[in-house]
């Protein structure tokens, strides 16, 4: 497991490092009419339920202004190793995992009217995720209005770790389209709105994810423990399971704002789903300028959703194996409050006529969630962090 | 939230920004051609993935171009 981490690692430090020769290279030659981009970043993530991620990823893109096309690419590997309560509830061996997910995407808009496509393919040793979508966009009132109507559509299999999906899998399908506006409210403000719902059809349940029975009567405490737990709970083992469709609902606000020497974003979004899960996001962040090559500011993120509507804490089963159809044991369905405080720094490094040939970047995130109707734990602490640098040839 | 009703919000949505809106040239528009002023989502791609699952919610994000002064 480390030696790939290492492996990992080691390719997203050669390619910053690469990256950053060939910003050096390009600062000796004269600037052309393309603008052509890479980037390289490596993040990580940890939680304080034992789960940890390291993210290398590496992209490019290639655009004419002038011609109004741009071409992007990314590739990103997620390497997991987890080993949550929930994993430790089922007596189970810690988890490990390695994704790779490829995107492209590109956008020609030579005039007011602008169409865009992307895909996107996820691997992943027991799921796989293969995504298309296009979108067109429309400039109207000499650019003071943009309206957007995107479609895209992802198809999904899931299977079960070793075992072939020609002997075990699930087909999910999802359909999302896309509607929004942005509006230039004064010389300093822009303000976008986007709509946003979704159809999943399929079952999403998790073939490893266990639901803990409780006869009827039983009082289990919120944030019960494992051992509490296996005490109170019958001998049966029950499989999560999700309703096999859902749609789901989103409305955002954008507004950004320039003041002379920062930059303030806002959003809001609004959630609702057929599963009765509502939830509001709210995001902000404040990049100052302190100079012309440093940029950095705060993020502040509070997001709060309320259960879906078969969520229990504890699932009661009655005589004769009588449990309730719907079930799950996946917290990020059931109450809970978000808080993330983090912030951003941007240093460019590059030379004196091209200083934002080579920007080097820092971001840290600290999320503590609270589960307010769990069990196993009532909250978690996590960290995202992630080290980039973007080159301008 | 039925589509009727979702329907209703987004027309109201877009009628009150449409009446807020105010035509700025483009010449008028350094402030908004600077690079932090896009309309697309500046969440790096390890910060999505852990809010994908850490939030029971999705959407919203928005990467229509136009409007900052760029291309």
């Amino acid at each position: 497991m480390w030696l790939q981490l290492r492996t990992v690692g080691r390719v997203a430090v050669l390619a910053t490092i690469l990256g950053a020769a060939g910003s050096a290279r390009a600062q000796e030659t004269s600037p052309s009419a393309l603008d052509v981009r890479a980037s390289s970043a490596i993040a990580g993530y940890a939680d304080t339920d034992h789960v940890y991620v390291l993210s290398p990823t590496v992209g490019g893109s290639v655009a004419d202004p002038a011609g109004g096309w741009r071409l992007d690419g990314r590739y990103l590997v997620d390497v997991v190793s987890a080993a949550s309560v929930d994993i430790v509830s089922t007596a189970s061996r810690r988890w490990e995992e390695v994704r790779h997910v490829g995107s492209v995407g590109g956008l020609y808009k030579p005039g007011t009217f602008g169409i865009g496509a992307s895909a996107d393919v996820s691997i992943e040793p027991d799921y796989q995720s293969y995504t298309f979508g296009g979108s067109v966009q429309q400039d109207l009132f000499t650019k003071n209005v943009t309206l957007l109507l995107g479609y895209e559509h992802a198809h999904d299999i899931a299977g079960r770790s070793s075992t072939p999906f020609s002997v075990f899998s699930r087909t999910i399908d999802h359909d999302a389209v896309k509607g929004g506006l942005t509006l230039v409210l004064d010389r300093s403000t822009i303000f976008s709105a986007v709509a946003d719902v979704q159809f999943e059809n399929g079952d999403t349940s998790k073939p490893y994810r266990y639901v803990p029975m409780f006869a009827p009567g039983i009082a289990v405490p919120r944030g019960a423990s494992v051992d509490v737990v296996d005490q109170l709970r019958t001998s049966a083992r029950v499989l999560e399971q999700l309703p096999t469709s859902r749609n789901r609902y989103s409305l955002a606000g954008h507004v950004a704002h320039r003041f002379d020497h920062a930059t303030l974003r806002l959003s809001e979004r609004l959630y609702t789903d057929s599963w009765g899960l509502h939830a509001s996001s709210t995001d902000a962040r404040l990049i100052m300028d302190f100079g012309d090559r440093v940029e950095a500011g705060p993020h502040l993120r509070f997001h709060a959703q309320s259960p879906v509507v078969f969520w229990e804490r504890a699932y009661t089963m009655q005589p004769a194996f009588d449990f309730p159809a719907l079930r799950t044991g996946d917290r990020e369905l059931g109450p809970l409050l978000n808080l993330t405080a983090g912030g951003m720094l941007r240093v460019a490094v590059g030379s004196a006529q091209h200083p934002r040939s080579l920007v080097l970047g820092f971001d840290l995130n600290v999320t503590e969630t609270r589960y307010l109707d769990d069990l196993f734990i009532t909250h978690r602490l996590s960290a995202v962090g992630a080290f980039s640098a973007d080159v301008e040839f | 939230m039925s589509s009727h009703t979702l329907s209703l919000v987004l027309a109201a949505s877009l009628a009150a920004s449409v009446a807020g809106c105010v035509s700025v040239a483009p010449w008028e528009r350094g402030r908004l051609a600077h690079p932090t002023m896009t309309t697309s989502d500046p969440t790096g791609p390890a910060e999505a993935h852990a809010r994908a699952i850490q939030e029971g919610a999705t959407g919203g994000g928005f990467e229509a171009g136009g409007g900052c002064g760029c291309n």
